[in-house]
């Protein structure tokens, strides 16, 4: 019961994260970038004459967004025309059970895990998750009957198709110097210290795989310099026949995608909720680990954010060649390292 | 008729440009220049101890717009020293309003010394360019524009056409 | 075949005719040298002295207008003599002119300003005041005199001698106060007074009718005939469209005459202010008396109209009769007779004209038929085998039940009725009316079927002389109407189901 209890907490807990974080992202993406194109950005929203540096205004979408009509083109597919949106939310929504956002601590007498779904394939449920998100896009691309819609749709196909190939195969050599599939157990194994001095995190012992992770993360969350789904300035996208609450859907689910995928770059690379020459215990310790996880996502999230505003959108040509002939390779190439690594100094007894 | 052509070569790229990811580190280098100095400007600011402002932006209508010394907007009709309008409805302006904005029909005067004049004179400000030609085209100086004088929106098209009466009132 | 006389005008060779001046085998040949006082129609005085060139071997510039063409003459007319000379005449034609080309009717067609931008260009070194004259002085019911524009080319007052003889204007006065001026206790008012504002190269003498209506440059035109009478001139056709506010919204902004071989320079006042009212009552939609807003096709009403006169023509074949116009153009006549005669074999015809369609005539261009196309009628056989009604006798046979039904073009037998046009027209069982206008006929009648006007279409009219003379279609057709020809073999298909 109090196990029962625990979990529903943690899953609530996730949610909140991911729904909070996406809805604060909105006014993050417009500050951040009107901060660094020498803007000010939206700042007008107030209650009571308070603006507080324009926080409002994510809270203003909200309600504009629910309020809204809910315009629904004639000629559109119908139970497909309304399924896209729940699609595309719910697959991202649900990755984000698997993330550990915190370890194991030691309280009241028993052991608390903070990872609201402790999986021995976390790993793998994460990806397929992120992979069936793209069912939404090519679903509301083609209920539209519109054609950009339609053309959002199969550059949403084609870009998961060429990046999730690519994202297994970077993941495979972080996976095999980790020994599992595991998210937890993965993150446990880079709390060790190489050399007694430099963490061993996944940064550090597959730095090209945590570089590719980047450009096919990007990709997989449909953000620029990959958002050619959407191409606002060419195509407007799949989601051009939404309205309203779907539309704002289909910007949550971007928003959820970025954060499962920072997520999983911080647990697999930058030692997930581990905090470096510190061993974490107790309702304390669980608390830090909650926050160190946190500020290592946000931090990935803030570094996508700036790419997004500082790169211009790919070509599609440019991106399928960028998947198929430099990344794969490239990530194949880690993956036979790694494993050459991991035998030669297995072999040297250094591990 | 020969057509000239001038070859431009396109910029050469070397290896530094063709790996592609230094030079998006670079990219990055400067936006996160950008940001962080502004970050830092805005900061100062909030701590009332602003040096140089951390955006270029105008708060337009908190802060008045900047216009250029010489942008002129409203247009304004003059008067003669009796009162009555300059224009002798000769529709130069008209003509060369290339907006085709401006509405004129003409009548006989009833002043001896003038012949002509405008029985309407209407210009539709929300058709207008603001190019000045017809200040320019103007063969009696009866047409101006103000300096200064950018807020002209209404709630209705029809509230944009301004008649005579409007077009020769001093300006708020 | 007179003799040709051969000379050179600015390094082009020129054939003259014996006895013509430089100037007139230049304008032949289309080549333009600058004049004002000269016309073809009204001789040439040679006292603006804007024609003067240089002749090789002839110590100072002639007037082209008085220099009679030789052979062998090598005549320059754009060399830097001549248009310092040129120029120095318009100078001394400006010097007292009041400038106010903003305010004035003639400006876009102005022998002034054409002239100025071509040779002139110079700065003015006119320092004294400008001497001043009348302004605006309605000298007759259609043009306005303004004494300051004049430069006193003469043109007007050697119109009124010797064109319309009537002698109203006069030269008067010297120097500084010569003016034209009304020949006292006279007024311009003869029935051609509205040629002097044509004649006229500047802006002394303009049109009251057109005044301030639209400026030139906005104009439209056509090249048209004339149909106020059975003369056919050949006008030109101006009209303003592109911004509908000016012209007080109508549509026709005036009419030119165009040089032809019938008319020559002139039209008559008749034929040039007898269109203002163009596009007042017009017809625009197909309509039915029984539901007038219902929308109907010209397909619909066709097949209804058709029915209608079969079945009235079951029972009594020679009982419908139609009213037919002067006004309908030679293609309207064959295909009004290859209806009404060849198809429906109809026997009573009414087209002799309208007792207010027969007027004044004189020897220069009016002529009493008030109607343009009379003789295309005749060609297809109305007023030859086919003989007219006359209005009483219509009425007769309509009030003795002989006529049951009246198909009615562009005319308004109700109104020529006068009292009884009512009780006679309703008393029909079928009466259709077709035209531009609506009229009284068209309030009473079954079925209204818009037409064009004749400025609305492409035709021709064949004048008293047999002359056939094209016209052009100068504005677009109002609403759903359609050419008079074109309904005709509309209804013709119609009835022949």
């Amino acid at each position: 019961m109090i196990l029962l209890g625990w979990t529903a907490a943690k899953v609530a807990g996730a949610l909140g994260f991911g729904l909070g974080l996406a809805g604060f992202l909105g006014w993050v993406e417009r500050k951040q970038s009107a901060v660094l194109q020498d803007r000010i950005g939206a700042n007008r929203a107030d209650i009571f004459g308070w603006r507080i540096l324009g926080l409002f205004h994510p809270v203003a979408d909200g309600i504009k967004l629910m309020t809204k009509e809910d315009f629904i083109p004639r000629g559109v597919l119908r139970p497909f025309h309304d399924l896209a949106p729940a699609l595309s939310l719910g697959c991202c929504m649900v990755c984000l059970a698997a993330l550990p956002f915190g370890g194991e601590f030691e309280a009241f007498g028993g052991s608390w895990s903070l990872q609201p779904l402790p999986s021995p394939v976390g790993l793998v449920y994460v990806l397929a998750l992120l992979g069936l998100g793209v069912h939404g896009v090519v679903m509301a691309g083609y209920a539209s009957r519109s054609n950009y819609g339609l053309l959002g749709g199969l550059r949403g196909a084609a870009q998961m198709i060429a990046t999730e190939v690519c994202m297994a195969a970077i993941l495979a050599g972080p996976v095999f110097l980790y020994g599992t599939l595991d998210l937890q157990e993965a993150v446990r194994w880079q709390g060790r210290l190489l050399g007694g001095w430099l963490p061993a995190w996944g940064v550090f012992t597959q730095p090209l795989a945590f570089l590719l992770f980047l450009v096919a993360g990007t990709a997989a969350s449909k953000r620029t310099p990959f958002d050619l789904p959407e191409g606002e300035s060419e195509i407007v996208g799949y989601h051009v026949e939404y309205s309203g609450m779907k539309f704002g859907m289909f910007m949550m689910s971007d928003f959820i995608e970025n954060i499962v995928v920072c997520g999983l770059g911080a647990a697999l690379f930058l030692g997930g909720w581990q905090v470096p020459f510190a061993h974490l215990g107790g309702p304390l310790g669980g608390a830090v680990m909650l926050v160190s996880f946190g500020a290592k996502t946000c931090a990935l999230i803030f570094l996508l954010m700036q790419v997004r505003w500082t790169l211009p959108r790919l070509r599609f040509d440019q991106l399928l060649d960028l998947g198929w002939k430099w990344l794969l390779p490239l990530a194949l190439a880690n993956f036979l390292a790694t494993v050459w690594a991991v035998w030669w100094l297995g072999r040297h007894a250094c591990l | 008729m020969p057509v000239s052509v001038r070859p431009v070569a396109r910029p050469s790229r070397g290896l530094w440009e063709q790996v592609y990811i230094l030079e998006v580190v670079r990219g990055l280098g400067v936006t996160f220049r950008h940001f962080f100095v502004n970050l830092w400007r805005h900061g100062l600011k909030l701590a009332g101890r602003a040096t140089e402002p951390g955006a270029v932006t105008i708060q337009y209508p908190d802060d008045p717009a900047v216009l250029g010394r010489r942008a002129r907007t409203r247009h304004r009709l003059l008067r003669r020293a009796d009162g009555s309008p300059r224009c002798t409805s000769c529709l130069l302006c008209e003509t060369i309003c290339p907006a085709k904005c401006i509405h004129i029909t003409a009548e006989e005067s009833p002043d001896p010394g003038v012949e002509k004049r405008a029985r309407s004179f209407d210009i539709d400000i929300g058709m207008c360019v603001f190019c000045g030609h017809c200040v320019e085209a103007c063969p009696v100086d009866a047409i101006r524009m103000d300096a200064d004088r950018v807020e002209l929106a209404a709630y209705s098209r029809t509230a944009l056409i301004w008649d005579i009466e409007s077009l020769m009132q001093e300006p708020r | 075949m007179a003799k040709t006389i051969k000379f050179r005008l600015d390094g082009t060779a020129v054939e003259a005719l014996e006895g013509e001046t430089v100037l007139e085998a230049a304008e032949r040949a289309g080549l333009r040298i600058p004049h004002y006082c000269w016309h073809k129609a009204l001789g040439n005085p040679g006292n603006c002295r804007m024609c003067v060139v240089e002749v090789e071997g002839a110590p100072k510039p002639q007037a082209a207008c008085r220099l009679p063409a030789k052979e062998g003459l090598v005549v320059r007319s754009a060399s830097p003599a001549s248009r310092r000379a040129q120029s120095a005449a318009l100078e001394l034609h400006l010097v007292d002119h009041p400038l106010d080309c903003p305010v004035c009717d003639q400006a876009g067609e102005c022998g002034l300003q054409d002239y100025y931008m071509d040779i002139g260009r110079y700065p003015s070194a006119m320092r004294e005041d400008k001497a001043h004259a009348a302004k605006r002085v309605p000298v007759g019911p259609h043009i306005m005199l303004d004494q300051e524009r004049c430069i006193l080319c003469t043109r007007c007052a050697r119109f009124v001698s010797q064109v319309s003889k009537s002698h109203e204007l006069g030269i008067f006065g010297r120097g500084h106060n010569e003016a034209v001026a009304l020949v006292p206790g006279r007024v311009l008012d003869n029935p051609y007074s509205g040629c002097l504002a044509d004649v006229c190269p500047v802006g002394a003498l303009t049109d009251r009718d057109f005044r301030f209506q639209v400026r030139v440059w906005y104009l439209d035109g056509a090249d048209s005939v004339c149909p106020g009478c059975s003369r056919g001139c050949g006008i030109r056709v101006h009209t303003s469209t592109r911004r509908p506010w000016h012209n007080k919204g109508r549509r026709l902004a005036r009419l030119k005459p165009r040089f032809t071989e019938v008319n020559g320079h002139w039209i008559c006042d008749e034929g040039r202010y007898g269109y203002a009212d163009f596009d007042t009552d017009r017809l625009g939609k197909v309509m039915r008396l029984k539901d007038p807003s219902a929308e109907l096709g010209w397909d619909v009403v066709c097949d209804e109209v058709a029915v209608a006169i079969r079945q009235g023509m079951l029972k009594d074949p020679a009982g419908l009769a139609v009213v037919a116009s002067g006004g309908l153009s030679n293609e309207d006549w064959r295909a009004f007779r290859s209806l009404f005669v060849d198809a429906l074999k109809l026997e009573r015809f009414l087209f002799a004209p309208e007792p207010d369609q027969v007027g004044e005539q004189d020897e220069l261009l009016r002529r009493r038929d008030k109607v343009p196309n009379l003789e295309g009628g005749k060609a297809a056989g109305f007023g030859t085998q086919i003989k007219s009604l006359d209005w009483d006798g219509l009425a007769g046979e309509i009030e003795s039940g002989k006529v049951w039904g009246l198909y009615v073009v562009d005319r308004d037998p109700v109104k020529v009725w006068g009292e009884r046009g009512r009780a006679l027209a309703e008393g029909l069982s079928l009466l259709v009316c077709q035209g531009p206008r609506k009229g009284l006929t068209g309030g009473l009648a079954h079925y209204r079927l818009p037409a064009t006007d004749w400025l609305e279409e492409a035709g021709s009219f064949t004048n008293f002389q047999g002359q056939v003379q094209t016209y052009l279609p100068a504005l677009k057709p109002l609403g759903a109407a359609r050419p008079d020809w074109d309904i005709f073999s509309a209804l013709e298909k119609a009835v022949n189901g």
